[in-house]
């Protein structure tokens, strides 16, 4: 794997290139339109690809493919409105808002609504509910950078030694306290430096031109890992009628017994699997049970069991080891196979033991009974086809990964809250001509073509491969890597692919850094605290205030809370709900004024709250959000601030008329 | 459809008015792909309708998903970028006014400063 420490310092050094490029184009032109917009002058391949890899964030390369792997071909009806993305992202606002910030001067979204209704309240609410929402989003996305370098540098000697080191310093320094791990405070550094001064020392073209590199990175990892991986599988057909029989595995736990007394002091983790016979197996029946470990277990040299190294407070017994069960039989059959008739060091053999479930469970209210929903037909016979058929089996939810409203709400999601994203936004500020919007949605169109739907063919095939990943899923993309290229005889290669989700969380960080950045600069210093302040303090503060986001986010970062996943997901629909209706109302309707505009921000921020917090007392947890209709929060956002917007708006007098004029009248001259 | 005028005496921006159009139309569009795919899938899709062991495949992937999802995917985008390149109108978008925004901000600064001394 020293491969991946090699791309990643190629990359760095790249990246700083660009930034050093960038910062001569700050000295030439108008210092805040460049360094927050690059002048306005984004070509073709520039703008299409800041749109594309900023939108494409790192759970594109983690967190998606572990849910295909997860629940199959249901995936490809979870991903489908990316299908429209481009024209609806793109093309739905994107000329209009271009020219309007144009005639305004604006140079962020908080700007062009402050300008389009001359009120300054406008713009100050705007700022706020931005920096809201990206102070959580951005040490959430620095957190996941940090764990996507550590799993690519896994394996690699120098780093685990830097990584110890790192923990001992750690341990000294107070404000480096961390419950992830030296290795974790590394690849944060590593990785947080490297965004933050790049973004810092170059702007807005630094930003996009890395994100270019970044964009066709991700690109080539998808079409080099394409067909590698439907010819190892023998083809999709074989691949999809393998998945057609799999049963979904289950979690629970086993008390560990080997077979024979261990030679030596072991410690075992989700790298490594058991194998206990079963009694009274066929020959169509697999006579073993396989289970795959889902945490660390130390067994003594001598002793044949041991117990599980977790929290104190966890409910479970530390003799009682959590497992996956792989259910398949020809999954079973598979995993044999690789462990090479026990020779495989990561496998063990174990004595029979009793396997007691944990997951596909709810509590029923009433009685405060387990009731078990693991899917099976009348006569108890587990049901075939959950990964080639929709809803999906899901181990937390009886309805299943993806219901009817759900996918309903997915496909409103991707295209709508991807318009409504300010990141995007403002990128729609900075092409250059309607000719190259048109370009760029021809190309980003063909860019999501080949990114999104090939992904969901890749781990459908991991799937069939690589048997038992739900142990560790989200290291599916770097382990698929591995397989597909050591398979294929090509080892180096890996070091390029597994560099894709890497790009592609560096791309989205350093967007929103920068608007942050021009946030406080722009919308808060300039526009309200000091009109008159001069070039250079402008500048300098632009520097010292992306740089101080940068270090202060990644302070956070250094023990970040919990559910930052969850965080990401509730940041990026509250945006949209938010802004989405407000930004098409500004530039779309002429009569519209500050009311209609406020109260579309407003509805859309506490419609989509409430639903989260009512989540709190319904379900137990605000990431546990209360669904309206059974439609996601960001439905709900986006309809209460469409409606909200547009009765508020009618009620209230138009604004005066030369603002109607200036920005939706026919230029005479 | 928005009056001749704009407030019954200006020609409206011709900007304005092709982004609209432009928009109106990409909302249909979206409609017309919802309404395709996510039927298509619930019909075909969803685990009733599908029997593991005579899965009609094509090209190697789940019928239901070719049908629902792929294809659609690819009359989209070739959708998008015909109406992209062809449709949507090469509109000049202007010079940017750098700094205007601030100036005016500016501007008011000092009247307001100087309308308090006064």
């Amino acid at each position: 794997m020293n491969a991946a420490l090699f791309v990643f310092m190629l990359y760095t050094l790249a990246v700083f290139a660009l930034a050093y490029f960038s910062n001569q184009l700050l000295k030439s032109k108008g210092f805040l339109s460049e360094y927050f917009l690059g002048s306005r002058s984004l070509g073709v391949w520039a703008f299409a690809l800041t749109f594309a890899a900023t939108s494409a964030s790192g759970g594109s390369f983690t967190g998606f493919p572990s849910l295909i792997y997860t629940y199959g071909w249901v995936l490809g009806l979870w991903i489908a409105s990316y299908m429209v993305v481009p024209i609806c992202t793109m093309g739905w606002l994107g000329k209009r808002l271009n020219q309007v910030a144009r005639i305004s001067g604006s140079i962020t979204i908080p700007d062009v609504l402050r300008d389009r209704f001359h009120s300054r309240s406008l713009g100050l609410v705007a700022v706020l509910i931005i920096l809201f929402f990206m102070v959580f989003n951005l040490v959430a996305q620095f957190k996941a950078g940090s764990v996507i370098l550590k799993t690519l540098l896994e394996g690699v000697d120098i780093f685990h030694d830097a990584g110890q080191v790192m923990s001992r310093l750690a341990e000294s320094v107070p404000f480096l306290e961390t419950s992830q791990g030296g290795e974790y405070l590394l690849c944060l550094i590593l990785f947080g430096v490297a965004v933050i001064f790049y973004t810092t020392y170059g702007g807005f073209h630094a930003v996009v031109w890395t994100d270019v590199m970044q964009g066709i990175v991700m690109v080539v990892g998808v079409l080099i890992m394409l067909p590698l991986a439907i010819s190892q599988v023998g083809g999709l057909s074989k691949a999809t009628q393998d998945m057609a029989q799999m049963i979904p595995p289950r979690t629970g736990y086993i008390q560990v017994e080997l077979e024979a007394p261990s030679g030596e002091n072991l410690v075992l983790n989700n790298k490594n699997w058991f194998i206990a016979p079963i009694e009274g197996g066929t020959a169509e029946q697999p006579l073993f049970d396989v289970f795959r470990l889902k945490e660390r277990i130390e067994i003594e040299s001598g002793k044949t069991t041991g117990t599980a190294s977790r929290n104190e407070d966890e409910k479970q017994a530390p003799t009682e080891i959590t497992v996956l069960k792989i259910m398949s039989p020809h999954e079973v059959s598979r995993v044999l196979e690789n462990a090479s008739g026990g020779e495989d060091p990561d496998f063990f053999k174990i004595q029979m033991t009793e396997f007691t479930p944990t997951d596909f469970q709810t509590t029923n209210p009433e009685t405060g009974e387990k009731e078990d929903f693991y899917p099976v037909d009348k006569d108890g016979v587990p049901l075939k086809g959950m990964y080639v058929s929709a809803p999906g089996a899901s181990p937390k939810s009886n309805v299943g990964f993806l219901p009817a409203s759900i996918a309903i709400s997915f496909f409103v999601f991707w295209a709508w809250s991807g318009a409504g994203q300010p990141s995007n936004m403002v990128r729609l500020m900075a092409f250059n001509s309607s000719a190259t919007l048109k370009k760029s949605i021809t190309t980003v169109a063909i860019y999501f073509s080949l990114i999104y739907f090939p992904l969901v063919i890749i781990f459908c095939c991991a799937r069939v491969l690589m048997p038992g990943m739900e142990a560790e899923s989200d290291r599916i993309m770097p382990a698929m890597s591995v397989t597909l290229t050591k398979n294929a005889g090509i080892h180096w290669l890996a070091g390029i692919l597994v560099a894709a989700p890497f790009a592609a969380v560096m791309s989205t960080i350093d967007s929103f850094l920068l608007m942050m950045s021009s946030a406080i600069v722009r919308d808060i210093y300039q526009r309200n605290i000091n009109p008159d302040a001069s070039d250079k303090t402008v500048k300098w503060l632009s520097y010292a205030s992306t740089l101080i986001i940068g270090l202060a986010a990644m302070y956070f970062a250094i023990d970040p809370p919990q559910f930052l996943q969850d965080i990401i997901v509730y940041t990026g629909s509250g945006l949209s709900a938010c802004f989405l209706a407000p930004v098409v109302y500004a530039i779309y309707w002429p009569k519209c004024n500050k009311q209609g505009i406020l109260a579309g921000m407003m509805c859309g921020l506490v419609a989509h709250l409430s639903c989260y917090v009512a989540g709190i007392y319904l379900n137990g947890s605000f990431f546990d959000p209360y669904l309206v209709f059974e439609f996601d929060p960001v439905v709900t956002g986006l309809v209460a601030s469409f409606l909200g917007g547009l009765i508020v708006g009618n009620l209230f007098p138009p604004p005066e008329e030369a603002i109607i004029k200036k920005y939706f009248a026919k230029n005479e001259s | 459809m928005p009056d001749p005028k704009l407030l019954g005496k200006y020609e409206y921006d011709p900007v304005f008015l092709n982004a609209r159009r432009e928009a109106i139309i990409i909302l249909f569009v979206w409609i017309v792909f919802f309404l395709w795919t996510v039927p298509y899938c619930y019909f075909n899709g969803y685990r009733e309708s599908i029997d593991p062991d005579n899965l009609e495949l094509i090209l190697g992937m789940p019928g239901w998903i070719v049908k629902g999802v792929a294809f659609p995917w690819m009359v989209a985008t070739l959708f998008s970028i015909g109406f992209a390149l062809f449709y949507i109108k090469d509109d000049e978008l202007g010079e940017a006014e750098e700094g205007a925004d601030v100036a005016e901000d500016r501007a008011e600064l000092h009247s307001s400063e100087q309308g308090g001394e006064a």
